[in-house]
C-alpha cells in the first residue's frame, strides 16, 4: 500500500503505529497520511481498532501502550506537553449525543460550556455557533430552547456544531450516522460535506455505515488491528477485476451449492451474495467471460432469473477485502492443521 | 469532714480544682471558662461564712452553677452535688440543713424554648452535612459530557475545581438562609452569628467533600447512591448524639472521632449553647477532614479512566 510522504498541509500522520494492552496488540503496524481539508472515512468491523486508532490521535492512550511515530496537526501526542495544543486543534464528535450535550441546558449555554474550556472570546463565540447552526439548519427558534426538547438529528447536529465551535484542524467523528434513521443519515452526511466545503475542516469519520464512503476522500479499511487499504473509493474500486464490473445474477433456489458452481468458473474472482437469490460476481476480463459465465451456468442446469452488470461501490469493495482477509486466514489455519497432521475434509 | 473532702469521696463527683475567692479574685471567671470549654461539669460555690453558719446551726447555703447546654445532664449534675452533702452530713454527724441552690448556666431567655434550641442544633448538624452530601454526590458519576470535556485543553484538576467553586458558593448561600431561618424560628444563639455560619460551613463543606469523594470514586449512580446511604448512617450512628463515643469500643471512638459529625455537632452546640468561639480544635479538625478528602478526590479524578 503506497502511502502519500508527509508534506506541509498534513493534518494527521501515522506510520508504524502498534498498539498493545498488556499482551494484547490491538493495532499492528498502520501507517498513513491525511492533508488538510480530506474526509477520512475509517471502515471496519467491531474490534478492527479504529477506535483504539483515534484514542491515539486524540491523547486518550498513553505513550506507554504504543509505538511508531504519530504527528496531528504538526504535533507529537507522544509527548505530554503537547496534548494541550493538540486539544485545541481538534475537535471530537461522540457517537452518543448525551456525551457531548448538557440535555438541560439550551444549545447557547452548551456552546458556552465548551467554547469556555477553549479560552474563546463569548462574543465570537455566539457568532461562530450561530454560523454553524445556519450551515446545519438548527432552527433558531430551538437555540433557547433545552436540548431534551429537541430532535434526535437536530440533537446529532448541534453535537457536530459544538465539535466545531472553536474551529478546529481535524475533526473527529465516531459513528455519525449510528442510531439515525435511514432517510437522515444522507442529511447527516451532506451536512458533514457542506462543513468540510464551508470551513476546510479535516474530517476523520470512524463508522460502520459504508454509505459514509459517498463523502469520503479517502477511506481506510481495517480488520482485527490491520490496514488493509488506504485510498480514495474510486481507487480501490477500480483495482477490482475488470475495474470493478459486477454481474448481478439472480438464481432461483440459491443455496451453497450454485454459489459453488460459480465459483468453480476459471475466470470468476469474488462471488458475493447480496440477497436471498441473488450474487455479484466479479471477474478478470469481464466483457470477453461473462457470456462463457453465462453459458457455463446454463450447462450446470443452474436456473438463472435475470441478470445485470454494473460497477461494483464501496460496500462490494469493502465485502470482498474483508472475504479475502477471511479466506486468507481459513488457508493459513488450514495449513497449519495440515503441517501438525490434522485432518482435512 | 471538710466539705471538699467529701466531694471528693463522692464516685458521682471529680473535683478539678479548688478555688479560694477570697484570694483569688478570678476564680469565678475561670470556673465559668473551664465550664464554656467542658472541662468542668458544674460549679459548687461554698459561701465563705459556711462553717460558722453550721456552727450557728443556721442551714448550709450551697450555690452550683450546672451546665444547662445539655438538658439531659441538668438533673444528673445536681443529683452528683447532692450526693456530696449526704456524704458530708453523714460524716460529720449533722441535721441534714442544706439549702442548694441551683443555677443553669448558658439557660436561655424567656420567650424562647429550650428544647427547641436544644434539638435545632442537632437538627442543623445533620442537615448541614447532609446537604453537603446530597448535592454534590452524583456531580461527576452522573455527568456524561466529563470524558468529552477531556478531549477539550481544559483540565481535570480545573474541572474539578469548578465542581468545589460552585458547590461552595451554593453551600454558602444554604448557609446562609439555614443561620437566618433557624433565627426567624426561635433560635437562641449565645454565641456570634458569624461563628455558628462558619461553624455550618466547615460541616457542610466536610459533607460536600465526602459528596465528592463519593462521586469521583463511584463508577455508577447506583454505586454512588450506596455509597451515601450507608456512609451518612456511619456519619450519623458515630456521631455521639445517639450513642456516647466514650461508650463505644476504643476502635469505634477512633473510627468516631475520625468523622465529622462527632465534631460538628459539639461545635454547633459550644456556640448556639455556650457562646463558645468557632476556632477550636473541633473546627481544625473538620477542616482538615475536609482538605484531606479534597486531596484524595483530586488524586482519584486525576488517575480515573475517561474515554469518549
Amino acid at each position: 500500500m503506497e502511502i502519500s510522504k508527509p508534506s506541509d498541509n498534513s493534518m494527521v500522520l501515522v506510520e508504524n503505529l502498534n498498539v498493545t494492552f498488556g499482551k494484547n496488540q490491538i493495532v499492528h503496524d498502520v501507517s498513513f497520511n491525511v492533508k488538510q481539508g480530506e474526509i477520512i472515512g475509517m471502515f471496519g468491523i467491531s474490534g478492527a481498532g479504529k477506535t483504539t486508532i483515534i484514542r491515539v490521535l486524540t491523547c486518550q492512550i498513553e505513550k506507554k501502550n504504543w509505538s511508531g511515530n504519530v504527528v496531528v496537526t504538526g504535533l507529537n501526542p507522544s509527548k505530554k506537553k503537547n496534548h494541550s495544543k493538540i486539544l485545541s486543534n481538534i475537535g471530537y464528535v461522540p457517537q452518543l449525543e448525551l456525551l457531548n450535550l448538557y440535555f438541560e441546558l439550551n444549545p447557547m449555554a452548551n456552546v458556552e460550556v465548551f467554547t469556555s474550556t477553549y479560552g474563546m472570546d463569548k462574543k465570537k463565540a455566539k457568532e461562530t455557533a450561530e454560523k454553524l447552526f445556519k450551515i446545519l439548519d438548527i432552527p433558531e427558534d430551538t437555540w433557547k430552547k433545552k436540548v431534551s426538547q429537541m430532535s434526535g438529528g437536530e440533537k446529532k447536529r448541534l453535537s457536530m456544531a459544538i465539535g466545531l465551535i472553536h474551529n478546529p484542524k481535524v475533526l473527529f467523528l465516531d459513528e455519525p450516522t449510528t442510531g439515525v434513521d435511514a432517510s437522515k443519515r444522507y442529511d447527516i452526511l451532506s451536512y458533514l460535506k457542506k462543513l468540510n466545503q464551508h470551513l476546510n475542516t479535516t474530517m476523520f469519520i470512524i463508522t460502520h455505515d459504508l454509505e459514509a464512503a459517498l463523502i469520503c476522500d479517502k477511506t481506510a479499511i481495517l480488520r482485527q488491528g490491520k490496514l488493509l487499504e488506504f485510498d480514495t473509493p474510486q481507487n480501490l474500486i477500480s483495482s477490482l477485476p475488470s475495474g470493478g464490473l459486477v454481474a448481478r445474477i439472480s438464481i432461483e433456489n440459491l443455496d451453497q451449492k450454485g454459489i459453488k458452481t460459480v465459483q468453480q468458473f476459471n475466470s470468476v474472482k469474488n462471488v458475493l451474495r447480496v440477497g436471498n437469490e441473488t450474487i455479484e460476481v466479479l471477474m478478470e476480463n469481464f466483457e470477453n467471460n461473462l457470456p462463457k459465465l453465462m453459458k457455463y451456468l446454463f450447462e450446470n442446469e443452474v436456473k438463472i432469473n435475470s441478470m445485470s452488470r454494473d460497477i461494483a461501490n464501496f460496500r462490494r469493495l469493502f465485502q470482498i477485502r474483508i472475504q479475502e482477509e477471511e479466506t486468507k486466514e481459513n488457508e493459513v489455519d488450514i495449513s497449519e492443521i495440515n503441517s501438525e497432521g490434522g485432518i482435512i475434509s | 469532714m471538710k466539705y471538699v473532702e467529701a466531694v471528693n469521696s463522692s464516685n458521682l463527683l471529680n473535683l478539678i480544682q479548688f478555688f479560694n475567692a477570697s484570694e483569688e479574685i478570678y476564680a469565678m471567671e475561670t470556673a465559668r471558662n473551664y465550664l464554656t470549654s467542658k472541662k468542668i461539669k458544674v460549679i459548687i460555690a461554698i459561701p465563705v461564712d459556711f462553717s460558722e453558719l453550721l456552727i450557728w446551726g443556721y442551714p448550709g447555703l450551697i450555690d452550683c452553677i450546672s451546665d444547662s447546654s445539655d438538658i439531659k445532664k441538668i438533673q444528673e449534675n445536681l443529683n452528683a452535688v447532692y450526693d456530696s452533702i449526704k456524704i458530708f452530713v453523714n460524716q460529720n454527724n449533722l441535721t441534714p440543713q442544706f439549702e442548694v441552690i441551683g443555677n443553669e448556666e448558658f439557660s436561655i431567655p424567656e420567650g424562647y424554648s429550650f428544647k427547641y434550641n436544644y434539638n435545632m442544633v442537632l437538627v442543623l448538624s445533620f442537615m448541614v452535612i447532609g446537604v453537603g452530601m446530597v448535592s454534590t454526590i452524583l456531580i461527576i458519576v452522573q455527568e456524561k459530557p466529563i470524558a468529552r470535556l477531556l478531549l477539550t485543553p481544559v483540565k481535570r484538576a480545573e474541572i474539578l475545581s469548578a465542581k468545589y467553586i460552585t458547590y461552595t458558593s451554593i453551600l454558602i448561600i444554604q448557609d446562609l438562609s439555614l443561620v437566618i431561618s433557624a433565627l426567624a424560628f426561635g433560635l437562641y444563639v449565645v454565641g456570634s452569628l458569624f461563628d455558628l455560619f462558619l461553624a455550618l460551613f466547615i460541616l457542610g463543606f466536610t459533607g460536600l467533600a465526602i459528596g465528592i469523594f463519593i462521586s469521583t470514586f463511584s463508577k455508577t449512580k447506583t454505586q454512588a447512591n450506596q455509597l451515601f446511604f450507608a456512609t451518612f448512617l456511619v456519619l450519623i450512628l458515630l456521631s455521639g448524639i445517639f450513642i456516647p463515643i466514650d461508650a463505644m469500643p476504643i476502635y469505634l471512638q477512633i473510627i468516631a472521632y475520625a468523622l465529622p459529625l462527632s465534631h460538628g455537632s459539639p461545635l454547633i452546640t459550644g456556640i448556639v449553647t455556650k457562646g463558645k468561639s468557632v476556632f477550636g480544635f473541633d473546627f481544625f479538625t473538620l477542616l482538615g477532614v475536609s482538605v484531606f478528602l479534597v486531596i484524595i478526590s483530586f488524586i482519584i479524578f486525576q488517575r480515573r479512566k475517561y474515554e469518549v
